[in-house]
């Protein structure tokens, strides 16, 4: 993500980027807990929107389809951390984790574990769109679903590429969906969306 | 990449804004190694470009000019924080500081403090123009100087608001100037570009 020249032709500073590392140490010494809702977006450190009760019911929504749903077949993380590379590290609503849970005791999932991943978005529509998900297609994310709660609809992106995500769908009520990886899988977008 | 109709504004990107007590912790952690120089500028932790020897070699001729000319009447900092407010710790080139007895042992020094601050600028001309000498401006600092060594002129600023330096004189090669602490100084403008 960089920053624009603006139209007046201020040149940006060079704001110092972290690494995970640092990210890791700044909790250490807490500068922040891990309650706070940062991430860090290929070496920027910022806040997330704070999580209204209507994104959280969504979230707790989406646990509760995919648990059932998923058994044994994937881990359902919620609210975890996703380390995509060295300089970015971001907490999703949701994300599948290939199995075992055991294997993320000593490191966060990376994107060769995470066949689907979902971001809730109402207030952050723009942000999770323009910000997030060429995030996660730059890392090679094969699967997001963004639920839309501005328009009512789950976007399903797929096909990742360093300039995006090349196929997109969207799924209204009435509709229902499966991840790519778990095609037998049906989630009714009724479900997550009511 | 675009999905439907695009909203007008941009996503808000909300960087965490980090304090001066925080940049304390960061840096006694041992995060930013010895040649990582940074300041804290609104609570933005900025790198600073590694100076070329034409920049190092400026500021150590100020340092030198200032030291036989005013002797003991300021104290001379070079490249030392300055403490402005709670998000805010630049680092000028130099400054000339109101004496005091600890010389400034127990804390950086404010902005009252300050009687004169130089920025030397090679590449970061704008960026110190745009946004360095304005943080100046708005804390009060009764005079700023920039020396552009790219265009070889000195950028005199007086009468501070929050707004900005009112007051701007360009000092041409053949031109003197004066610091408004020490009328009785004056330097000649090729002495300090060198």
């Amino acid at each position: 993500m960089k920053q624009d020249k603006t139209a007046a032709g201020i040149s940006e500073p060079i704001y110092h980027k972290f690494n995970v590392d640092e990210f890791y140490k700044m909790l250490e010494v807490g500068i922040f807990t891990e309650d706070d809702r940062v991430e860090l977006i290929e070496g920027e450190i910022l806040d997330m929107d704070p999580m209204t009760p209507r994104h959280a019911s969504r979230d707790m929504m989406l646990n509760r389809v995919f648990q059932p749903l998923m058994g044994d077949r994937a881990v359902v993380s919620v609210h975890n951390p996703v380390r995509l590379s060295r300089i970015s590290e971001t907490l999703p609503d949701i994300a599948l984790l290939a199995p075992p849970v055991d294997r993320y005791k000593e490191a966060h999932p990376t994107p060769d574990n995470i066949p689907l991943l979902i971001e809730v978005a109402d207030a952050s529509l723009a942000y999770d769109r323009e910000v997030k998900l060429p995030l996660y297609a730059r890392h090679a994310i094969p699967e997001v679903w963004l639920v839309n709660l501005v328009e009512l609809r789950i976007e399903v992106f797929r096909e990742p590429s360093p300039q995006g995500y090349r196929a997109i769908r969207y799924a209204f009520a009435g509709d229902a969906i499966s991840p790519a990886a778990f095609p037998d899988i049906i989630v009714r977008v009724d479900e997550v969306l009511a | 990449m675009t999905t439907g109709a695009q909203v007008a504004p941009p996503a808000q990107v909300a960087h965490k804004k980090f304090s001066a007590d925080e940049f304390h912790k960061m840096i006694e952690g041992g995060m930013f190694i010895e040649d990582d120089r940074v300041e804290l500028l609104d609570g933005r932790i900025v790198d600073m470009t590694p100076p070329g020897s034409g920049h190092a070699g400026c500021v150590k001729g100020l340092n030198r000019t200032f030291a036989v000319r005013v002797g003991d009447r300021p104290i001379l900092s070079v490249q030392d924080p300055l403490s402005l407010d709670p998000f805010s710790e630049p680092q000028p080139d130099f400054a000339l500081l109101v004496p005091r007895s600890d010389i400034y042992r127990s804390n950086h020094p404010r902005a009252h403090e300050v009687l004169l601050v130089v920025e030397v600028a090679d590449s970061s001309v704008r960026w110190d123009r745009e946004t360095k000498i304005p943080l100046y401006a708005r804390h009060g600092i009764q005079e700023a100087w920039l020396v552009n060594l790219v265009d070889q002129h000195i950028e005199v600023y007086r009468e501070p608001s929050i707004k900005g330096y009112k007051s701007i004189r360009h000092a041409f090669v053949g031109d003197t100037v004066s610091p408004l602490a020490f009328p009785d100084i004056i330097l000649k403008v090729e002495e300090i570009l060198g």
